[in-house]
């Protein structure tokens, strides 16, 4: 090898190692030979003036490791890893998209997040990029619309999107298909791309925490958290115990909510209306318990640098703890729903089956990599805020078709109203906060959650101003959509809402 | 000379009152939009819901200001459809419905009286055929890719599942050793559904799939396929295409009754004997629609490859077998009372 | 009782909604949503989510409008057959709300599409969309019966 030059300990044990741009590609291959599941978590561009910094944040026994490789801005090429690590693919098309790094060896290079009319040598997230006269949005969009199937050969292309009653979000899938059997499946994302990165450079931290919330209304705590414990890593603020609790019980009302909302809505997708309707309005009283703790039903905005805003009353606890006790009896009753009702066993069993292989090749996180017996969950390999000190099952399940997906998620529920019952019953005493410095010195941050739908990382940079430099975010969502690419093929178009709705596929996120 | 006149003209009133009003047409669409509001109550109730409540009296005129509304929609007919299919194959299947509801006896004999004949009962099965496959064509009229794939999966349920439901519709015939439905529904000195319980059984089955309803609403699987076949219907033409399938289900429930539950035949209290047949047919009718919406609320939908499955691999083979039974049954055990 | 004001009945009596997503973060949507489960049933109303654009009179949107979706925006309210309306639910729906600004983002939804009512919030509870929608269909009852909308 001989190009390693200097290894660097960033925040909190981190490990990277700044190597040379062509030599990435073979430290990669040694990499894998070490730990043949070596997954990729995500691929951060920065803008370094004469360089363009790539930054690989491998997942390396389920722990983070860190890459970094400069490419010259006149000269802007890496070798891609697609071909051994398949799930880098979005990550690499993303790095092109907004920051003009060419991949040499993609296989299937293109737009991944901007739109088809965007200019081809203008990249936004670059310091200079000229975004202000941009030329106006045309009729004519080079994307066809389509009014009809086309045929190609044998296959008919079916649109999926981005206005269709299966999807809550706009993004288009083209699906070929032979008959009624999926052949390939192309995305077309971006439809919910707001530049939510490149504003978070022009904003300050404070305004950032509302920014980055709203990138996910569903796991906007999440984000929230993911953002407000990097810029703590940075300060070096350590969150009192009372507000790591807090926090904590915050994230498990989001991961309640958002579980049930998934499951009602996969009854939705397979015709079950009865089973949407009686999960939502079982969700209505996490909404309400939501409400109450920060104030919100939806978007929380309650988690702020050093600790929450707000504390926990004695009588909020009790309330709290008897909506818990009612959920837990109804889950008894969906667990039986689940082992018993044969129309939804037909329509979920053996769809879309996941192999444990693929979802390692193709680096799937949280339920749809626990469903097909991957145990990964950031909240036991890199234990955060009170996750380190509160007991919980790991769920996973081996099958990893459409079935596992939504019976690990059922029971993920069971386990979140665990959690919520221990944090209250074992609530410290003190401060729910302190107050953190408002200047965020020079540095820079990785951090990861265990979101609902699985791994949320953020990455910092600061350079000592008022603005961060660079903000990074990588969703679940947008590590699991290659797994439908997959897991599609050879389906029928029948089986594509069901398997597509087990994923939950939040586009709001992986477009951000 | 002015007597006989004046006779011809009252038989003629009365001949029309019976068509057009009662229990004609205007019966049968009123009496359809009652019982999609039942519909939507049920499925409301069995929802945790409420359901329409806002439009009329316990929302009961709630269907009504659908079609009003749709009526009062602007027209849009899509470049590329076939004008003349997509404008008139909606109502021309409605129309088919209705003359098939009609046809039945409600009040003690058929909205157009003395029409019945040995073999009508083949006859309105026929019907019901033409009017399905109109549905189709509205649906592949319409050029439009989700239009299509909705009408080629109403084709494939529909005419997979007439076998059994015809087949199992000849059952009650056997027991009553003939092809006219008014007779049939005259000779139940017991109702069928007890002389042949396990033939009522998959009748229901069948109905929901004939009448596209969970589990085998795969026609209407929004989630699938966007409108189906309604997809690009707007306007008056829709509110057709919305009124077939509630004519549609008011027409398998009046089969149902007509076949296995008696007819309007019943008790009859005080007065005319045609008002206590109307009151028993229409409470039987109501009976019959609540078990099939109480069905549709309980189960998924299934893929359109299960639901062919589970017909040529069951119900074929179940309905040719209690076929087989009834016939047997209708010659040693059931013979009727002369 | 006058033909129009039956017509006028029978369109206040049954709004049949259209939701689309045109770059939300979904807070909105899953409220929206959330109105037709038991705790807050739309259908007393008569409402009732429509899959395709030609079935529905009122335009449900969330989001403000990115750069991608504005083509689509407008040509779903195109194919709905009139009487419409449109309603704007959520701040950026309404102005952009905290992405207005940014390079893919045109703005509020009223850059694209005429808006009939607009309803703030982030995201509105599901309260304030039905409090909103019933404004919007009290606002038809007193308009003059020659109007286009």
């Amino acid at each position: 090898m001989g190009e390693a030059v200097q290894i660097k300990l960033a925040h909190l044990g981190i490990a990277s190692i700044q190597v040379a741009a062509e030599s990435v590609r073979d430290i990669v291959e040694i990499m894998l030979e070490t730990d043949p599941n070596l997954g990729i978590s995500a691929i951060t561009g920065l803008d370094l003036g004469e360089n363009i910094g790539v930054m690989y944040h491998f997942r390396l026994n389920q722990k983070l490791a860190t890459l970094i490789s400069e490419v010259p801005k006149s000269n802007p090429r890496i070798q891609s890893i697609t071909d051994v690590i398949p799930g880098a693919n979005f990550h690499e098309r993303e790095l092109f998209d907004l920051f003009g790094v060419t991949i040499d060896g993609h296989p299937s290079p293109g737009r991944l997040v901007l739109p088809e009319d965007w200019p081809v040598d203008l990249f936004p997230l670059r310091k200079d990029a000229k975004i202000d006269n941009l030329p106006a949005q045309g009729e004519s969009s080079t994307e066809k619309i389509a009014s009809a199937p086309e045929i190609e050969g044998t296959l008919v292309n079916l649109v999926v999107g981005p206005q269709h009653p299966a999807l809550l979000e706009p993004e288009k899938f083209s699906l070929k298909v032979d008959g009624e059997i999926v052949r390939a499946v192309e995305p077309r994302i971006g439809y919910v791309h707001r530049g939510v990165e490149k504003a978070a450079e022009t904003r300050t931290y404070l305004q950032d925490v509302y920014l980055v919330e709203r990138i996910c209304g569903i796991c906007n705590s999440c984000h929230a958290t993911c953002f407000v414990e990097a810029v703590e890593k940075i300060l070096g603020t350590q969150v009192p115990p009372r507000g790591k609790y807090l926090r904590t019980i915050i994230l498990e009302l989001n991961r309640l909510h958002s579980h049930l909302l998934l499951l009602g809505h996969a009854g939705l997708e397979i015709g079950y209306e009865t089973l949407f309707q009686y999960m939502w309005r079982d969700r209505e009283p996490i909404m309400d318990m939501t409400e109450l703790i920060t104030g919100n039903r939806v978007i929380a905005s309650s988690i702020a640098v050093g600790g929450v805003r707000r504390d926990l009353k004695e009588t909020d606890i009790s309330k709290i703890k008897l909506e818990m006790e009612k959920l837990r009896k109804r889950m008894d009753f969906y667990q039986n729903l689940y082992d018993k009702e044969p129309s939804l066993k037909m329509r979920t069993q053996n769809v879309g089956v996941l192999s444990k292989e693929d979802a390692f090749k193709l680096c799937v996180v949280g339920p749809v990599a626990r469903a097909s017996g991957v145990s990964m969950d950031v909240r036991k390999d890199d234990p955060y805020e009170a996750y380190g000190e509160i007991p919980f099952k790991l769920i996973t399940r081996n099958e990893g078709d459409t079935y596992a997906r939504l019976l690990v998620r059922l029971d993920e529920i069971t386990e979140s109203i665990n959690i919520i019952d221990y944090a209250l019953e074992h609530l410290p005493t003190g401060p729910f906060r302190i107050r953190a410095p408002r200047v965020v010195p020079a540095g820079e941050a990785l951090n990861r959650v265990e979101a609902p739908r699985g791994e949320l990382l953020h990455y910092i940079r600061s350079n000592g101003t008022a603005y961060p430099e660079r903000v990074k975010v990588r969703t679940p969502t947008f590590a699991n959509l290659p797994s439908f690419l997959k897991t599609a093929i050879g389906g029928t178009i029948a089986d594509v809402p069901a398997n597509f709705v087990s994923l939950d596929p939040c586009f709001s996120c992986t477009d951000r | 000379m002015h007597r006989q006149v004046g006779l011809k003209m009252a038989v003629d009133l009365y001949f029309f009152f019976r068509v057009l009003v009662f229990p004609g047409f205007t019966f049968i669409l009123f009496f359809t939009f009652f019982c999609d509001w039942v519909e939507r109550k049920i499925e409301a109730r069995m929802q945790n819901r409420v359901g329409p409540a806002v439009a009329g009296p316990a929302g009961i005129l709630q269907p009504l200001a659908d079609f009003m509304k749709l009526l009062t929609k602007e027209e849009i007919v899509p470049k590329n459809a076939k004008r003349f299919v997509f404008k008139f194959a909606p109502v021309f299947s409605f129309s088919i419905l209705v003359f098939a509801v009609s046809l039945l006896p409600i009040d003690g004999s058929s909205a157009i009286p003395g029409v019945s004949f040995q073999g009508d009962l083949i006859f309105i099965m026929g019907l019901v055929t033409v009017a399905n496959f109109l549905l189709f064509l509205s649906g592949w009229a319409s050029s439009n890719p989700y239009g299509s794939i909705g009408a080629a999966r109403v084709l494939t349920q529909f005419l997979g599942y007439d076998i059994p439901l015809f087949l199992l519709a000849l059952a009650p015939a056997f027991l009553a050793g003939t092809l006219s439905i008014a007779t049939i529904a005259a000779s139940q000195y017991l109702p069928y559904i007890i002389l042949a319980p396990w033939a009522f059984v998959l009748f229901v089955i069948t109905l929901q799939a004939e009448l596209e309803k969970d589990p085998f609403d795969i026609p209407h699987a929004e989630s699938e396929v966007v409108g189906g076949l309604e997809t690009e219907y707007c306007g008056g033409k829709l509110a057709f295409l919305h009124l077939t399938r509630d004519v549609q289900i008011v027409f398998g429930a009046a089969l149902v009754v007509e076949l296995f539950l008696g007819g309007p035949y019943g008790p009859v209290f005080f007065g005319p004997p045609a008002l206590w047949y109307t009151i028993w047919f229409v409470l039987k009718l109501l009976a019959v629609v609540l078990l099939s919406e109480y069905l549709t609320c309980l189960f998924a939908r299934l893929r359109i490859d299960q639901i062919v499955t589970a017909n040529w691999k069951f119900l074929v083979p179940l309905s040719v077998l209690a076929l087989a039974l009834t016939a047997a049954l209708a010659v040693w055990i059931y013979p009727m009372p002369v | 009782m006058s033909i129009t004001k039956a017509i006028t009945w029978a369109r206040l009596k049954s709004p049949w909604v259209l939701h689309f997503n045109s770059g939300a973060c979904n807070g909105c949507d899953i409220e929206v949503v959330a109105l037709l489960t038991p705790r807050y049933d739309v259908e007393r109303f008569g409402i009732k989510l429509e899959p395709s654009p030609r079935h529905a009179d009122v335009l449900l949107t969330t989001g403000c409008v990115t750069r991608q979706c504005t083509t689509r925006l407008k040509r779903i309210y195109d194919q709905m057959p009139e009487p419409k309306f449109v309603v704007a639910i959520g701040a950026c729906a309404c102005s952009g709300g905290v992405f207005k600004g940014n390079y893919t983002v045109e703005g509020g939804v009223d850059k694209v599409v005429p808006v009939n009512a607009y309803i703030p919030g982030c995201p509105p509870k599901p309260e304030a969309i039905i409090d909103g929608v019933v404004k919007l269909l009290n606002s038809l009852k007193e308009a003059k019966p020659n109007d286009k909308k």
